[in-house]
């Protein structure tokens, strides 16, 4: 696998590339990332709108049919926070030329498809379809409610919205329900013009050939585009200095347990990276303390994580337990906190940690999705670290730097989403 | 030992095929240039092997969720108990159970020959106490209220319990806390000695490894035996479902549902090509660009989450729809009625085309990871096929197989609707 090319395509837009015959598929994926702020849900209706037709392709029908006779070329929509960005996400994927039965080409199709999607969109006298409007709106809305369906994710979300009620970043990506109810093709054009104006977009193209095909058709589409491209802060909030509690019952036969914690951060690469380490060590894979105390020892429940949002500067740990046991287990928590706090780490810890990611982080290049994943995530930072320099710092973490990560880290936010420990069954 | 190469010359792939002396069947397909190797060791015990084969031919009962809890139970041992010993090597090892299998795995990008010495040491040497069998009831019972919490996986219940009387795929995967309080150190022994036996498995190893590698590994660690492989008993099930309709009231905003038709079969097993066919067969009929899909979105009836998916083991089969929509009963309905008249008319050329495309694509797709690979090689192990035969059979499916399928499946009379609707009020 080649290095990866980082082509500038346009002010605040650029194409990382990364050329690479180990795979069967040819993939083209955006990220663009716009403020957590004004018009959130006619950005977040968007890319769904965006994935439904364009010029060539007017209908949702005629657009899929194209994809399955590209043999199943797919196509994702997405959107979500990075920090305090609103990241909108779209990618093609497709079967390389070299495998396509009959022949034809089939690459260089997709990833033209993708430039079609976000430039030459289906417009009606100069806006979106008011008909197409109305289903994406209607779609967006039971995403939204269907997200809260699933327990863990609701009570991660209520528990970040709590913790962070007075920063952009307790806003829900999709907007209010009610925002999105009132949208009009007007807005969710003007969103459109916004992102092409004005957001910060990376394209990443993982696939066997040289870029240029897809570097030109892309310089051409900018090329007619006035750029003034916004700036993009997100608020960090280095201690907490009380514990807010938040708490809701449903009937549930399990509670879950979300505590939030600030990690000592001023910007994202605060403490980088002994602060990842150490987040690993408290709740990261199978050896971290949370699993092998608060699961494996104290038996007390079947997940128990910690994730480090270095973006955000906050580290979430959610746990699903027996309602009743809430405060044993906010205790259990945070005593493996404490322990990390006061040096009772031995090196043999940190070096299964450290090995675990690398060995982790290694793997990353043999996928073109979490390659798509992990240059995409570094638009803000206009860097394409490799995994392997991303190992390479890793590597160098000590243990006193992960106390003192440890250290600066203080508990938020406890969210409780508690069950009546009941049958749902009526 | 027999040793035989499999190739796929369109895919550009090949793999091994080893009958290790010890018993056990090893599939390892090597990947140039790939950094990691992921490598599964699975045996053919599932969820629905609720019964025990005894010598005079009859079954002996064991309690629901048994392959599951052993799952759990294999990683501990006497002293370092198998997390811990990966942990030293920093692979990421898991397990599994499924319907019809129990899978213990890793991934990893260095010292692959240590960690799948790991892999054949703690799967091979069982050691279970009644106290950590009573420890582990904990965690499994909350891992069973996950579950029970979730509304996804109780609207694909429901249905199994709609469709089928008594095939054990109609059983919660990990028991429930009735059912696993049964369960002693003794049984899992019993179990162990029944499913455990190497001819009952496959090692399945996909990426960087090779083919020597796994071999040397294979030799040093893995115990000959002496048993067979694991008889199952085919409980043929009538027709009809048990229920033609399942209602549960959850908390969601969403309503969820799932059609299913359950499939007359009088052998165990689908083959390779009934199970291509019938897949590609649904998305012609519900599949993204069908004319279906278009009239239920454009009515407000499902969301992007909607598909359908051919559901089949070893004596089940079933054909389903599921997804999200604000009116399941009428999502239902107009599904049916779309079903009924393609049945009559057959599915047209162009939507078999694309949809026999779409399929292949997917199946090379599925060649980019190895943890796919790995997985796919030891289900088609499973189920008596080599790994090439899903793309081989799509290349040459025609239309009228798959029509003529059409058939076989999705009679009306076979179908029920399990649905989940929202409690009233969020907070009680």
């Amino acid at each position: 696998m080649d290095a990866p090319k980082l082509l500038r395509i346009a002010d605040g837009a650029e194409l990382v590339a990364v050329r690479t015959e180990l795979f069967k598929t040819c993939k083209i994926h955006v990220s663009i990332a716009l403020p957590l702020a004004g018009d959130i849900a006619a950005k977040a209706v968007l890319p769904y709108i965006l994935r439904r037709s364009c010029r060539r392709y007017p209908d949702f029908t005629s657009l899929n049919g194209h994809l399955d006779t590209l043999y199943g070329a797919t196509l994702g929509a997405a959107v979500s926070k990075l920090g305090e960005a609103q990241l909108l996400q779209l990618s093609v994927g497709a079967i390389d030329d070299r495998f396509v039965p009959d022949g034809s080409s089939v690459a260089a199709e997709a990833a033209e498809l993708l430039t079609q999607l976000l430039f030459e969109p289906k417009l009606e006298n100069g806006t979106f379809c008011q008909s197409d409007v109305e289903i994406e709106k209607r779609l967006l809305l039971q995403r939204m409610q269907a997200e809260d369906d699933d327990k863990r994710t609701y009570a991660r979300r209520r528990c970040e919205e709590v913790m962070c009620e007075n920063e952009p970043y307790g806003k829900n990506r999709y907007g209010t329900a009610q925002e999105i109810e009132s949208l009009t093709p007007e807005r969710v054009y003007a969103a459109w013009r916004e992102v092409l104006e004005t957001a910060r977009i990376r394209f990443v193209l993982v696939n066997s050939g040289e870029p240029d095909t897809a570097f030109s058709l892309l310089q051409a589409q900018f090329a007619g585009v006035e750029r003034r491209v916004c700036d993009i802060r997100t608020q960090f909030i280095p201690s907490a200095d009380t514990v807010r509690y938040a708490r809701e019952t449903q009937a549930l036969m399990q509670g879950t347990l979300v505590m939030g914690f600030r990690c000592g951060m001023t910007r994202e690469d605060d403490m980088d990276p002994a602060l990842s380490v150490m987040a690993d060590i408290f709740g990261g894979g199978t050896y971290s303390r949370l699993f092998s105390v608060v699961r494996e020892k104290m038996s007390l429940c079947y997940f128990c994580a910690a994730r480090l949002n270095r973006q955000k500067g906050v580290m979430l740990v959610f746990s699903g337990i027996e309602t009743e046991n809430e405060e044993k287990t906010r205790e259990a928590i945070l005593a493996q906190l404490h322990e990390i706090q006061n040096g009772a780490i031995a090196q043999d810890t940190l070096d299964t940690s450290v090995r675990s990611l690398r060995d982790t982080i290694r793997g990353y290049t043999d996928s073109p999705d979490v390659l798509c994943a992990w240059y995409g995530s570094q638009i803000l930072n206009g860097t394409a670290k490799t995994p392997a320099q991303r190992i390479a710092e890793i590597e160098t973490v000590t243990l006193p730097q992960v106390q003192k990560a440890a250290e600066a880290v203080t508990l938020d936010t406890v969210f409780m989403l508690a069950g009546t420990g009941e049958e749902n069954h009526d | 030992m027999i040793d035989k190469i499999y190739s796929d010359a369109m895919l550009g792939e090949s793999y091994r095929e080893i009958k290790h002396p010890s018993g056990l069947t090893i599939r390892v397909l090597h990947k140039d240039g790939y950094k990691s190797s992921y490598a599964l060791f699975a045996t053919k015990y599932g969820s629905i092997d609720t019964k025990i084969a005894q010598p005079d031919g009859t079954f002996r009962t064991i309690p629901e969720g048994t392959a599951h809890f052993l799952e759990h139970k294999l990683f501990e041992s006497e002293d370092l108990d198998a997390f811990e010993r990966f942990a030293k090597t920093g692979a990421n090892a898991n397990a599994f159970t499924s319907f019809d299998m129990t899978a213990y795995l890793f991934q990893c990008t260095d010292r692959f020959s240590e960690n799948l010495e790991i892999l054949l040491d703690f799967v091979q040497s069982p050691y279970f106490t009644e106290e950590t069998v009573q420890k582990e009831q904990g965690i499994i019972g909350q891992e069973i209220r996950m579950y029970r919490d979730s509304a996804e996986w109780e609207v694909e219940f429901n249905l199994l319990r709609a469709l089928y009387h008594q095939h054990p795929v109609r059983i919660d995967i990990a028991g429930t806390e009735q059912t696993i309080a049964g369960i002693t150190a003794d049984l899992l022994y019993g179990c162990y000695r029944n499913f455990y036996d190497l001819h009952n498995m496959v090692l399945a190893v996909a990426g960087k490894a090779t083919a020597e590698e796994v071999l040397a590994a294979a030799d040093k660690m893995l115990k000959p035996a002496s048993g067979k492989a694991a008889v199952r008993e085919f409980v043929p099930e009538p027709p009809a479902p048990a229920q033609t309709e399942i209602v549960e009231r959850m908390p969601v905003n969403v309503p969820l549902f799932a059609l299913g038709y359950k499939e007359a079969i009088d052998t165990p097993e689908r083959t390779a090509k009934q199970s291509l066919a019938t897949t590609i067969l649904l998305d012609a009929i519900a599949g993204r660009s069908s004319a279906l899909y278009k009239k239920l979105l454009e009515e407000g009836l499902i969301n992007t989450g909607f598909s359908p998916q051919y559901f089949y083991g070893f004596g089940y089969a079933n054909c389903e729809f599921s997804g999200e929509s604000a009116d399941p009963y009428r999502a239902a309905e107009e599904i049916r009625k779309a079903v009924a008249d393609i049945r009559k008319t057959g599915i047209d050329a162009e939507a078999f085309e694309r949809a026999r495309r779409k399929r292949y694509g997917r199946t090379v797709m599925n060649y980019n990871d190895v943890d796919a690979v790995a997985h796919e090689m030891a289900e088609s192990y499973f189920a008596g096929a080599d790994l090439f035969e899903t793309a081989r059979i799509c290349r040459e499916l025609t239309l009228d197989d798959v029509n003529a399928r059409l058939g076989e499946i999705l009679d009306d009379s076979t179908a029920a609707l399990s649905v989940i609707l929202p409690k009233d009020g969020k907070d009680e």
